[in-house]
C-alpha cells in the first residue's frame, strides 16, 4: 500500500513536471490513463513530452523496449496502449497481432496525417509513422575543401577520398564505421549487400547470402576497415560520433539521426564543419548503398475501445505540428511544419535517389537473419574465417533459427 | 605484531611489502577517482586525451565554474574530518548502550545521521561561504569544476526517484534475506542431520547456477500473473511485473544459499551448549533462538547483511529485466543513459550518476569496515 | 532436532529457493528437450512505407504466425530429444575438427569457443586472486596500525563498486585514446589499440576480475590472520623456523578452509563470467558461457528467442559447474562424514 501511495505519487510528480517544464498547449483533455513504451532517442523524448501535455499520461523511454514490448503487449489488458516501434521492431508485434489495425481511428481523428505517413500492411494502416531514419555519408567539408577532393558518390570513390586524405596526414583514420559486433555490424553488412544487389532469402525461406553479392560486401567492408581505427569491432553510433565531433575522423556513413550532435558547440570540436551527402552506392548506377527506416506510434490490441480511442488522439498531439516547430532538429520528420535544415540534406538525397534504396524488411526472416549476421560476421574481420566460411557459417545458423521457429 | 625481536622484520621486506600496499591503493582507487574527475567536467574535458586537460579542465573553466586555491585546501580538510568522524567518532557513539535499542537499530540512525549531515555541510553550508571569501579576496579559479551534470541528474532527470526505488528494494532484500536466513543458518547449524546436509549441497549447486538462465524464466510468468494467479487469488491478482515486492522476492532467492551458508558457519561457532542449556531450562527451540542466540549473533549478521546489501544494490541483471520505468532502480537506470542514442553529455551525465549511487557504497565502507573484519573474523568465514 | 522444528526454521529459505530457483530450472530442463514454434502461414501481401514525400509500397511474401479465433498465435510443441544439444555442441563439426587436430575450426563453434574462453578465464583468475588476496592480507598485516584503517577501506573499493560501472571505469580507461592506452603507448613507444584484437581485451578481462575479486580474498584472509595462534608462531621461532617456513607450515594451514571457501565462491562466480563480455563489448573476439545463453535468449528482430537452445546451453553450462565443484564438493562430504 505504502509503495503504491509512493509511486502514483512519484507518477504525479512527473507528470506535472513534464507540463510545466513545456507549453501546455494540447488542445484535448485526456481523463483515461495512459501509459507509452518506446525507445528513448531525442525524437522519443520530444514526441513523449508533447503527449504529456494532454495530462495523465505516462512515458517510458527504455533502451529495453525491444526486449520488454512483445511481452508487455502481450498481457490482458496490455501494460501499455501507446507502442513507439520502427520498421525493425514492428515485427513481433505484427506477428503476435497485438496492436490494432488503425483505419477506424484514422478516419475519425487523423485529418491532419498525410498519407506518407499511414504503414500499411496487407491494406490496414497498423502504424503511423513520425520520422525517417537512414545511415548516410557525413564528411568534414572543410577537409574536402581543403584537399579539393570532390564528395564521394561511389564506396570507390569513398577509398579514393580516404587515401587521399590519410596521405596528407589530415587525421590518423579518415573513416568512421558503426562497426560494433551484433546488431550494427550485422545492419553495415545489410547495407553493402543490398548496395551489391544482393537478396537474403529465397522466395521459400532458405537463406541466400552466400552469393557473389555477399562476397563482394565482405571484401569491401575489410577494404573500408583498412582505414578505420583498429578497435572498429567496438564501434557503435555513438562512438562514431564521437570521433567525428573530436576531429579524429573525416567521413563515415552514419545515421541521420545523429547529424544534430555534429552541430551542438557543447560537445564538438567541429561545430559547423561536417555535412552530409547521400549514402555512397556499391556499384555505380545503382541504389545507394543503405536502407530506409521509419520511426512511428502503435496502439495495442488488449485494450479497450475507448482507451483505444484516448490513446489514439494523445498519440496524435505527440506528433503534430506544434512538436515539430519546437524540436525541429531532433530528426527527419515526416509531419507537415518541417522544415529542413543543412544536416538533412544527405538524408532527403539518400531517400529521393532514383534508384531509391530499400525499407528495411519487416520479416520474421530477416530478423532471424540479422541477428545470424550479427553473430557471424566478426569471425571475419578478426581474420579467423574466409569470407565464403563466414557466409556458409552464417546460413547455417540461419537455417538452425529458422527451422526452431517453424519458418522452415 | 611487536614482541619478540624475531618476530620484528629486516628493512627490506618492510620495503618491499609497503611499497606494494602503496601500489595496490593506487590501482584499487585510481579508476574509481578518474571517473569522479570526469564527472564534474564539461563533456569536452571529460574525454580529452590529455590527462592534465581532464584534470584541471580548460573548458569547464572557460565555462566559468571551477575551484580556487582556498575550495581546494578547505574541501581536502573537510574530507579529512569527515573520514575521521566516520571511522572513529561514529563507532564509539554506536557502542554506547541504550535500553531502548539494539546495536543494528543504532547503526542504521547514526549512517543516515551521518549522510544527512554530510550533504548537508557539503552542498548547503560549504558553498556560499566560500564563494564569499572567494569574491572578497578575488581569487580566480585554478581547477575547472562543474557540478551541472550532478543537476542535470538529480534534478531534471528526476534520479532521486531511481534512489527511492533502489532504497525500498534493498532494504527489503536485507530485512527479508536476513530474517529467513538467519532462521535456515541456525537450524542447518544444529541439526547433524543428511537432510541438513544435502540442502546445503543442493544450495551450493543453486549458488553455481547462470542467472540469465532464471531470470529469462520469471519475465512471462510476471507479466501474465495477473492471469496465472486469478483462479487462486480471484479478481485482486496483481500483475507482478514491476512490482518491487516481487523484485525483493526473487533477489532474496537468489542470494538465500550464499546467506545461509554463510550464517550457518557463523552459527557453527557459537557453541551449542549456549542453546542446549536454555533447552534444559525448558525453552523450545524457537525460545532458545530468541533469548540466547539473538542476543550474540549481530557481528555475523551485520556481515552477512552486508553482502545482501551489495548484491541488491548492484543488480542489474534482474532489476532491469522486472521492473518498468516507473520502478526502476539506480544500476539499470544508469544503463539506459548509454544504451539509448547517447551524446556525449549524456554519457557524462551517465558517469555522474554513477558517482553518485558509487557514494553511498563508499560511505558504507568507511562505517562499517571495522565491522566486516571483525564479523568474517568471529567466524562467519569458518569455512 | 526435531524434523518438525528443522522445517519450520528451514521452511521459508526453501520455499523461496523452490519456487524462484528449483521451478526455473525443472522447467529449463524439460524445455531442453522440447521445441515450441508457432504454426507459420506464407502469406503475399502488400506493404506500404513512407519514403521522405511519397510511399513505396512493395509486394512481400513472408511468413507470419496463425493466429486463433481469441487473437492469440497458435504454438505447437514437440518433443525433440537431444536435437537442441545437438544444435548447441554442432557435434559432427566439432569431431571433424578435433579429428583433423583443426582447433581453430573447432573454436569457430560458439559453444566451443564460450567453453575454451570460460574456462581459461576462471582457471586463470582462480589463483591470482588467492595470491594477490593473500598477498594485500599479509602486507596489511604487516603494516604499521595506523595505516590499517585507511588501506583496507581503499582495498575494499574495487569489490563493493557495482559490478557494470566498475568495468566500464577501467574500459574508460583503455577504449580509443584512452588515458591509459596513452600512457602505455608513451612507455613503449608504440601505436596500441587495446581493443582491437582478442588477448588485449581478455588481457584487460582477466585484470578486472582479479582487481575486483582480490579485495574480497583479502578480506577473508585478513580476517582468518587475526586468528592465528601466536603461540604457535613463538614457537615456531624458537625452533628456528625462517620466514618463509611460518608462512608455509602455520599461516596457510591455518588459512587452508578459507582458501577452500574463497576458491569455492570465486570458481562459481568466475564460470558464470558474464559483465565483463557487456562490459568491454568483447563479443567479436570472445564470449563465455553465460552471455551464449542469454545471446540465445535475447529476442531478434522478430521477436523469437531460441529457448529451447538456450536451455541446452543452460544445461551444459550447468553440467561443467558441477564438475568443477566436484573436488570441493567431495572434501566437504569428507569432511561432513569426518564431523559426525
Amino acid at each position: 500500500m505504502k509503495n503504491l501511495l509512493l509511486a502514483s505519487a512519484m507518477s504525479i510528480g512527473a507528470v506535472m513536471a513534464a507540463s510545466s517544464a513545456a507549453h501546455a498547449d494540447c488542445a484535448i483533455q485526456n481523463d483515461t490513463e495512459l501509459s507509452s513504451l518506446t525507445a528513448g532517442f531525442e525524437a522519443w523524448k520530444s514526441v513523449t513530452d508533447a503527449m504529456a501535455e494532454c495530462g495523465n499520461f505516462s512515458a517510458e523511454l527504455d533502451q529495453e523496449f525491444r526486449t520488454k514490448q512483445p511481452a508487455a503487449f502481450a498481457a490482458n489488458p496490455s501494460l501499455y496502449q501507446i507502442g513507439g516501434v520502427s520498421n525493425g521492431t514492428i515485427t513481433p508485434l505484427l506477428n503476435e497481432g497485438t496492436i490494432r489495425p488503425l483505419d477506424d481511428l484514422v478516419a475519425a481523428y487523423g485529418q491532419d496525417l498525410s498519407p506518407n505517413q499511414l504503414i500499411r500492411i496487407d491494406g490496414q494502416i497498423m502504424a503511423v509513422a513520425m520520422m525517417v531514419n537512414t545511415q548516410h555519408l557525413m564528411f568534414r567539408q572543410d577537409i574536402f575543401d581543403d584537399l579539393g577532393l570532390d564528395v564521394p558518390t561511389t564506396w570507390d570513390e569513398v577509398i579514393i577520398a580516404a587515401e587521399a586524405i590519410q596521405e596528407a596526414g589530415v587525421v590518423e583514420y579518415p573513416l568512421g564505421g558503426t562497426m560494433k559486433a551484433g546488431w550494427n555490424i550485422a545492419q553495415e553488412f545489410n547495407n553493402m549487400f543490398l548496395g551489391f544487389g544482393g537478396t537474403f532469402v529465397n522466395d521459400d525461406g532458405t537463406p541466400n547470402v552466400n552469393t557473389d553479392a555477399g562476397v563482394n560486401a565482405l571484401e569491401m567492408m575489410a577494404r573500408l576497415t583498412e582505414f578505420m581505427d583498429p578497435e572498429y569491432l567496438v564501434s557503435d553510433s555513438t562512438y562514431v560520433q564521437q570521433q567525428f565531433q573530436q576531429g579524429t575522423i573525416a567521413m563515415a556513413n552514419l545515421w541521420a539521426s545523429r547529424a544534430a550532435a555534429m552541430d551542438n558547440p557543447d560537445e564538438s570540436q567541429v561545430v559547423g564543419l561536417v555535412n552530409t551527402a547521400s549514402a555512397p552506392m556499391a556499384v555505380d548506377g545503382g541504389a545507394p548503398a543503405t536502407t530506409l527506416w521509419w520511426d512511428g506510434i502503435v496502439i495495442a490490441s488488449n485494450i479497450t475501445d475507448e482507451e483505444a480511442e484516448a490513446a489514439f488522439q494523445v498519440a496524435l498531439e505527440g506528433i503534430d505540428t506544434d512538436m515539430v516547430t519546437e524540436n525541429n532538429e531532433d530528426a527527419i520528420w515526416l509531419i507537415a511544419g518541417y522544415q529542413p535544415n543543412r544536416l538533412a540534406e544527405g538524408a532527403i538525397a539518400t531517400a529521393t535517389s532514383n534508384p531509391a534504396p530499400q525499407s528495411y524488411p519487416s520479416s520474421t526472416e530477416m530478423g532471424l537473419m540479422h541477428t545470424a549476421l550479427g553473430n557471424q560476421l566478426p569471425a571475419f574481420f578478426t581474420g579467423e574465417l574466409s569470407a565464403e566460411e563466414t557466409l556458409e557459417a552464417i546460413e547455417a545458423e540461419y537455417l538452425t533459427a529458422a527451422e526452431e521457429a517453424g519458418i522452415l | 605484531m611487536s614482541g619478540p625481536k624475531a618476530l620484528q622484520q629486516p628493512l627490506s621486506l618492510r620495503f618491499f611489502s609497503g611499497a606494494f600496499l602503496t601500489f595496490w591503493c593506487l590501482l584499487a582507487a585510481f579508476p574509481i577517482f578518474w571517473i569522479a574527475v570526469m564527472s564534474f567536467k564539461a563533456p569536452v574535458d571529460a574525454f580529452a586525451g590529455n590527462p592534465l586537460d581532464v584534470i584541471l579542465g580548460p573548458m569547464t573553466r572557460a565555462g566559468g565554474d571551477g575551484l580556487t586555491l582556498i575550495d581546494v585546501v578547505v574541501g581536502i580538510a573537510m574530507l579529512y574530518g569527515a573520514v575521521q568522524v566516520a571511522t572513529r567518532a561514529l563507532p564509539k557513539l554506536v557502542a554506547i548502550d541504550t535500553p531502548w535499542s539494539n546495536e543494528i537499530l543504532r547503526w542504521l540512525i547514526a549512517s543516515a545521521a551521518f549522510a544527512i549531515g554530510f550533504v548537508l555541510v557539503f552542498f548547503g553550508l560549504l558553498p556560499p561561504i566560500l564563494n564569499a571569501a572567494n569574491s572578497a579576496l578575488g581569487l580566480e579559479p585554478v581547477i575547472g569544476l562543474t557540478t551541472v551534470h550532478y543537476q542535470a541528474v538529480w534534478v531534471e532527470n528526476a534520479f532521486w526517484r531511481n534512489f527511492v526505488n533502489s532504497l525500498i528494494v534493498t532494504v527489503g532484500v536485507v530485512t527479508v534475506s536476513l530474517t529467513v536466513g538467519t532462521l535456515a543458518g541456525y537450524a542447518l547449524a544444529r541439526s547433524g542431520s543428511q537432510l541438513a546436509f544435502w540442502i546445503l549441497i543442493i544450495a551450493l549447486i543453486f549458488r553455481a547456477l547462470p542467472h540469465s538462465v532464471l531470470v529469462a524464466g520469471y519475465l512471462p510468468v510476471f507479466v501474465n500473473s495477473a492471469a496465472i494467479l486469478e483462479p487462486i487469488l480471484g479478481e485482486n491478482a496483481p500483475t507482478l511485473y514491476g512490482q518491487p515486492l516481487a523484485v525483493i522476492a526473487v533477489l532474496v532467492s537468489i542470494n538465500q544459499p550464499f546467506t545461509i551458508w554463510m550464517l550457518r558457519s557463523f552459527f557453527m561457532s557459537i557453541p551449542a551448549e549456549l542453546d542446549e542449556a536454555a533447552r534444559v531450562d525448558g525453552c523450545t527451540h524457537f525460545q532458545a533462538f530468541r533469548w540466547v542466540i539473538m542476543p550474540v549473533m549481530w557481528p555475523g549478521v551485520i556481515t552477512t547483511g552486508l553482502f545482501s546489501f551489495l548484491l541488491a544494490y548492484n543488480d542489474f541483471l534482474v532489476t532491469s529485466l522486472l521492473l518498468d520505468a516507473s520502478n526502476q532502480t539506480m544500476v539499470p537506470a544508469i544503463a539506459g543513459y548509454f544504451n539509448r542514442e547517447t551524446t556525449t553529455t549524456d554519457q557524462v551525465e551517465a558517469v555522474a550518476a554513477a558517482v553518485s549511487i558509487t557514494a553511498p557504497l563508499f560511505l558504507l565502507v568507511m562505517i562499517f569496515q571495522r565491522q566486516i573484519v571483525s564479523g568474517l573474523t568471529a567466524g562467519a568465514v569458518k569455512g | 532436532m526435531k524434523f518438525r522444528t528443522f522445517a519450520a526454521f528451514v521452511g521459508p529459505s526453501i520455499f523461496l529457493m523452490l519456487l524462484f530457483i528449483a521451478a526455473p530450472l525443472v522447467s529449463v530442463f524439460t524445455q531442453s528437450f522440447y521445441l515450441t514454434q508457432p504454426v507459420v502461414e506464407i502469406v503475399t501481401e502488400e506493404v506500404c512505407t513512407p519514403g521522405f514525400l511519397t510511399q513505396t509500397c512493395t509486394t512481400e511474401t513472408r511468413s507470419q504466425p496463425v493466429l486463433d479465433e481469441d487473437g492469440r498465435v497458435v504454438r505447437e510443441t514437440t518433443f525433440v530429444g537431444l536435437q537442441s544439444y545437438r544444435n548447441v555442441l554442432e557435434p559432427q563439426r566439432a569431431w571433424e575438427a578435433v579429428s583433423n587436430f583443426d582447433f581453430r575450426g573447432l573454436l569457430a563453434i560458439d559453444f566451443w569457443k564460450a567453453l575454451r574462453f570460460t574456462l581459461t578465464f576462471t582457471l586463470i583468475t582462480l589463483p591470482l586472486v588467492i595470491g594477490v588476496g593473500l598477498a594485500i592480507a599479509l602486507a596489511v598485516n604487516n603494516a604499521a596500525k595506523v595505516v590499517r584503517g585507511p588501506v583496507i577501506f581503499v582495498s575494499l573499493l574495487p569489490f563493493i563498486i557495482t559490478p557494470v560501472i566498475g568495468a566500464l571505469s577501467i574500459r574508460w580507461l583503455f577504449v580509443g585514446e584512452g588515458i591509459l592506452t596513452r600512457a602505455l603507448e608513451w612507455y613503449l613507444e608504440r601505436d596500441i589499440a587495446m581493443f582491437a584484437q582478442g588477448w588485449t581485451i581478455e588481457l584487460l578481462m582477466l585484470f578486472y576480475r582479479v582487481w575486483h575479486v582480490a579485495p574480497f580474498a583479502f578480506v577473508i584472509f585478513y580476517a582468518g590472520l587475526q586468528t592465528v595462534n601466536t603461540d604457535t608462531v613463538e614457537a615456531a621461532i624458537i625452533d628456528g623456523a625462517s620466514r618463509w617456513q611460518r608462512l608455509w607450515y602455520i599461516i596457510i594451514p591455518h588459512l587452508m578452509p578459507l582458501i577452500v571457501f574463497v576458491a569455492l565462491i570465486h570458481l562459481m562466480d568466475a564460470y558464470r563470467v558474464f559483465e565483463e563480455i557487456v562490459g568491454f563489448s568483447s563479443q567479436a573476439h570472445v564470449i563465455s558461457l553465460q552471455w551464449l545463453t542469454y545471446d540465445f535468449l535475447q529476442p531478434d528482430d522478430s521477436g523469437n528467442r531460441a529457448v529451447s537452445r538456450a536451455s541446452a546451453s543452460a544445461m551444459l553450462t550447468m553440467i561443467g559447474i558441477v564438475i568443477l565443484l566436484i573436488p570441493l564438493l567431495r572434501k566437504t562430504w569428507r569432511d561432513h562424514r569426518g564431523v559426525r
